[in-house]
C-alpha cells in the first residue's frame, strides 16, 4: 500500500452510504427526454436537428460550439419534438435504435483519432464539474504530465456512484485510465479512494495486476470529508501543493473520475457516445435506493417516481451530495451529465438549519477548512464588502466545500455568503472589462475618424498642388509643414503598432482559451494612427517638394 | 588670539552648513527633474476609473479628455454615469475631498433601443455614436448593438423622428446575481423561504 500524507481540516458528516449499495440497474426508457445544451462547462453546445427530424441513440444533435465546449447526442430514440435556446426535446419512438461510431482499437489508433473521438463523444467530466475531457487529455500539448489520479475518494455522504463503477466494471475504467494517461502521457497511475469502499479495494487489488501498459498504484486513504477535493487528493496522494490559482497540470498531475474513464473507454473503444450514466438514488423518501443507468435528460419525476417516491415525506430533494449539492425547487428537473446523485430527504434526515446567531470566534471553521483560509475572516469581509480584505484572504481559493458552515455552532451559512461574494466579485470584474472594451471602441473610433480626416486633406492638398503646377507660377503657397514632427509622429505610431502586436501575441500564448478582442482593437486602432501619420507625412511631403526643389 | 580661532571656526562652520544646503538643495532639484512623476500615467489612472460610457455629461467629448481635464484641477463629481463610487474613488487616487454629484445619477443601467419600423435610415444616430454601437446604412433600417452600447443616450437628440428609446439592460444568464435578503435582527422574523438550506445541517 502505498504512502499517503495529510491534508489540513475536514470533516466527519455521517456517511449514510448503506442504503444505495445494492447492484447497479437500468432505469426504464423515458417517453420524452430534455437535453440542455449547457450541461458542460464552457460554452453551450449549438443545435444541429430541427423540429421532426428522427433520431437514434447517439445520433448527434448539438455540436461544439467553440474550443471549451462539449458535443451533444439524442439518449433515445424517436423524434425531436422542440428546439429552443437551452433546449433539445426528444419524444421516444419506444425502439431504442442505437447509432454507434464506429469501433476504435485504442491501443493502436493514433493520439488524434482518439481525441476526435472523445470530442466527437461529447464526453465531460461526470464528477460534477462537466469539463470536457478531450480539452484535458489534450494537457500534455502545453504542460508535462507525469501522474494520472483516479479520484474515486468519493467523500460526500450518500453518494455511491464511483464505488459501484469501481466494483462493477474494474477492469473497464482501468482500461479507461491507461487510455486518458497514454494521451496526456502520464507515467504512472494512481487511484486514490477511502476506506469505507472495502469491495471496491479489493476488486481494484486484483484488476491492478493484469492492467497494461502503465503500473497502476491504489493508495487507500481515511475517510474524512473533502478528501476528494482535486487539492486535497492531490496533497494526500503524492504530498504535492498545487497553487495558488493554478491548476493540477502545473505540478505535472491530472485527474479524472472513474465513470469519466468508463464514459471515454466506451466512446473509443466501443464507440458509443455519452448517452447515459450512473446516477445514485437514494434518500429516505425512495422506496428502491439504489445506482441506475439513466439515460441523459430523463425527467427527474419520472426517475423518482419509478424508484417509488413518497412525495408527501418528501421535504427537500437535493441534486449531488448533501455538502455541495444544489436543493431542487420541485421534481422538474431533467438529469444531466453532471448529475451524480437525487437525494430525496424527509425533514427530519435533513432538517432546515437553525436560526443564524453572531459568531462567537471560536474558530471551529478555522480548524475545519482545507484550503487553509480562515472563515470567520472572510465572514465579515465578506458581509461589510471589504473587497481589499477579501483578496487578501484568498476568498477565491475557497472551494465551497462547507465543512466551515457545517462545523459552525452559531450555524452561520458562511459558504453562501462567500458564494454571494464571489458573485459580487466576478460581477465587478465584468463590469471592469465591459468599460475597457468601450474605451478601446472610443479610442479606434477616434483613430479611424482622424484618419479620414487626413485622408481628405491629403486628397485637397493633392488638387490644390496640382493647380498650382498647372498655373505654373507657384509663389509657395502652401505653408511649410513641419516635417521632422510628422517623421516623429509616424515613428512613434509605428512604434505602437509594434507594442500591440508584441502584446496580442504574448496574452494569446499566455492564455489561448480567451478571446483578446480588446487587444485586437488596440492593435486595429494603432494601425489606424499609423494610417493617419503616414496619410499626413505624405501630403506635407507632397506639398514640400514644390518648394525644395527650385 | 583665542577671538581669531573662534571666528575662523564659526565662518567655516556656516561655509560647511551653505555648502550642505546648496549642494542637497541641487541634488534634490536635479532628481525632482530627472525623476518628474509621469503625467500620463495619471491621466491613464484617472481615465481607468470613469465608467467610460463616453455620454460626454461632464462638459468634455469623451472619458479621456475629462481624465486629462481632472488631471488639470477640474472638479471630480462632473460625471453622473459613475455614481458616487467613481466620485469616491477619483478622491481616493487624487486625495480630495468627495464632493457631492453634480447631476443626478441613473437609477438603472440602460441601453438605446431603435423602434426599427419607424427608423427612415438617416444615419445621425450612427454619426453621433461615441463607440460604434449602431448599424445601419442611408436609408436602410439602423439598429443598436446592445452588447456595444454604453447608455450614454448621445444619438436620441440626433433622432429626427424620435424613434430612439432608452431601456432597462437585459441581463444574460451567466452575470445573474443571487437574490439575498437583508440580515434581520430577530430570527422568529425570517420568512419560511428563507429556511433553504444554506450549508446544509445534518
Amino acid at each position: 500500500m502505498a504512502r499517503t500524507f495529510e491534508f489540513h481540516g475536514g470533516v466527519y458528516p455521517p456517511e449514510r452510504k448503506q442504503r444505495s449499495q445494492g447492484p447497479v440497474r437500468h432505469a426504464m426508457l423515458p417517453g420524452r427526454v430534455v437535453l440542455h445544451l449547457d450541461q458542460h462547462a464552457g460554452r453551450p453546445a449549438f443545435a444541429t436537428v430541427a423540429v421532426g427530424d428522427s433520431v437514434k441513440v447517439g445520433t448527434p444533435i448539438a455540436r461544439c460550439d467553440g474550443m471549451i465546449s462539449a458535443a451533444l447526442h439524442a439518449s433515445i430514440s424517436g423524434q425531436v419534438t422542440q428546439v429552443d435556446r437551452h433546449t433539445i426535446t426528444i419524444d421516444s419512438d419506444g425502439l431504442d435504435a442505437w447509432q454507434r461510431l464506429t469501433p476504435l482499437e485504442w491501443r493502436t489508433a493514433s493520439a488524434e483519432e482518439r481525441l476526435t473521438r472523445l470530442e466527437h463523444s461529447g464526453v465531460v467530466g461526470l464528477g460534477g464539474a462537466g469539463f470536457p475531457t478531450h480539452i484535458k487529455a489534450r494537457v500534455s500539448e502545453r504542460q508535462r504530465i507525469d501522474t494520472l489520479v483516479v479520484n474515486a475518494a468519493e467523500c460526500e455522504p450518500y453518494i455511491t456512484v464511483d464505488d459501484l463503477t469501481l466494483r462493477q466494471y474494474t477492469s473497464d475504467v482501468l482500461e479507461g485510465a491507461q487510455l486518458i494517461a497514454s494521451l496526456c502521457g502520464a507515467k504512472q497511475i494512481v487511484v486514490g479512494i477511502e476506506d469505507n469502499k472495502p469491495e471496491a479495494i479489493s476488486a481494484l487489488r486484483q484488476a491492478m495486476a493484469e492492467s497494461q501498459p502503465l503500473s497502476v498504484t491504489v493508495s487507500v486513504i481515511a475517510t474524512r470529508y473533502p478528501s476528494g477535493g482535486e487539492r486535497q487528493l492531490i496533497k494526500t496522494l503524492l504530498d504535492r501543493d498545487v497553487p495558488d490559482k493554478g491548476l493540477p497540470a502545473d505540478i505535472g498531475v491530472l485527474c479524472q473520475n472513474p465513470g469519466t474513464l468508463l464514459a471515454a473507454l466506451r466512446s473509443v473503444r466501443d464507440g458509443e457516445p455519452l448517452v447515459e450514466r450512473l446516477v445514485t438514488l437514494t434518500g429516505e423518501a425512495i422506496a428502491d435506493p439504489g445506482n441506475r443507468w439513466v439515460r441523459i435528460g430523463t425527467p427527474m419525476a419520472a426517475l423518482l417516481d419509478e424508484a417509488g417516491l413518497n412525495r408527501a415525506a418528501l421535504h427537500q430533494l437535493i441534486e449531488g451530495g448533501p455538502m455541495m449539492g444544489t436543493p431542487l425547487a420541485d421534481l422538474e428537473g431533467v438529469v444531466t451529465k453532471t448529475t451524480n446523485c437525487l437525494i430525496a430527504a424527509t425533514r427530519k434526515e435533513l432538517p432546515p438549519a437553525p436560526p443564524e446567531s453572531p459568531c462567537i470566534r471560536c474558530g471551529a471553521c478555522e480548524e475545519a477548512c482545507p484550503a487553509n483560509l480562515l472563515p470567520q475572516q472572510l465572514h465579515w469581509y465578506a458581509r461589510a464588502k471589504d473587497d481589499a480584505k477579501l483578496a487578501h484572504y484568498r476568498l477565491f481559493d475557497c472551494i465551497e466545500c462547507n465543512a466551515c458552515s457545517y462545523v459552525c455552532p452559531s450555524h452561520i451559512p458562511l459558504v453562501a455568503d462567500y458564494r454571494h461574494a464571489k458573485t459580487r466579485l466576478r460581477h465587478q470584474q465584468l463590469e471592469t472589462a465591459k468599460a475597457e472594451h468601450a474605451k478601446h471602441r472610443f479610442e479606434w473610433r477616434q483613430a479611424r475618424l482622424d484618419r479620414e480626416e487626413a485622408e481628405k486633406q491629403a486628397r485637397r492638398q493633392a488638387r490644390l498642388a496640382r493647380q498650382s503646377t498647372q498655373q505654373t507660377d507657384s509663389q509657395g503657397a502652401s505653408p511649410q509643414a513641419d516635417l521632422r514632427s510628422l517623421r516623429i509622429a509616424q515613428t512613434a505610431a509605428k512604434a505602437a503598432v509594434r507594442k500591440a502586436e508584441k502584446n496580442l501575441a504574448r496574452a494569446a500564448q499566455q492564455d489561448p482559451q480567451q478571446s483578446h478582442d480588446d487587444l485586437e482593437t488596440q492593435l486595429a486602432t494603432a494601425k489606424e494612427n499609423l494610417q493617419a501619420a503616414e496619410a499626413r507625412l505624405a501630403e506635407a511631403r507632397s506639398a514640400g517638394e514644390p518648394q525644395e526643389t527650385p | 588670539m583665542s577671538d581669531a580661532f573662534s571666528i575662523i571656526s564659526l565662518l567655516s562652520a556656516v561655509a560647511v552648513l551653505t555648502a550642505l544646503g546648496v549642494g542637497f538643495g541641487a541634488l534634490l532639484g536635479a532628481v525632482s527633474e530627472r525623476f518628474k512623476g509621469d503625467e500620463s500615467s495619471l491621466v491613464e489612472q484617472i481615465d481607468t476609473l470613469l465608467p467610460q460610457t463616453q455620454c460626454g455629461q461632464c462638459g468634455y467629448p469623451g472619458c479621456r479628455p475629462y481624465a486629462e481635464a481632472i488631471n488639470q484641477g477640474d472638479a471630480i463629481n462632473k460625471c453622473p454615469p459613475g455614481g458616487d463610487a467613481t466620485i469616491t474613488a477619483l478622491a481616493d487616487l487624487l486625495g480630495r475631498t468627495p464632493e457631492p454629484l453634480d447631476g443626478e445619477a441613473p437609477s438603472e443601467d440602460l441601453v438605446a433601443f431603435i423602434r426599427e419600423d419607424e427608423c427612415i435610415g438617416c444615419t445621425k444616430c450612427i454619426q453621433a455614436c461615441p463607440v460604434d454601437a449602431i448599424i445601419g446604412a442611408a436609408k436602410q433600417m439602423h439598429t443598436v448593438i446592445e452588447d456595444e452600447c454604453t447608455g450614454c443616450d448621445l444619438c436620441l437628440e440626433p433622432c429626427p423622428v424620435d424613434c430612439i428609446d432608452m431601456l432597462p439592460r437585459s441581463t444574460p444568464l451567466a452575470q445573474w446575481q443571487p437574490v439575498t435578503y437583508p440580515h434581520q435582527m430577530i430570527a422568529s422574523d425570517r420568512r419560511a423561504s428563507m429556511e433553504m438550506p444554506h450549508g446544509t445541517h445534518l
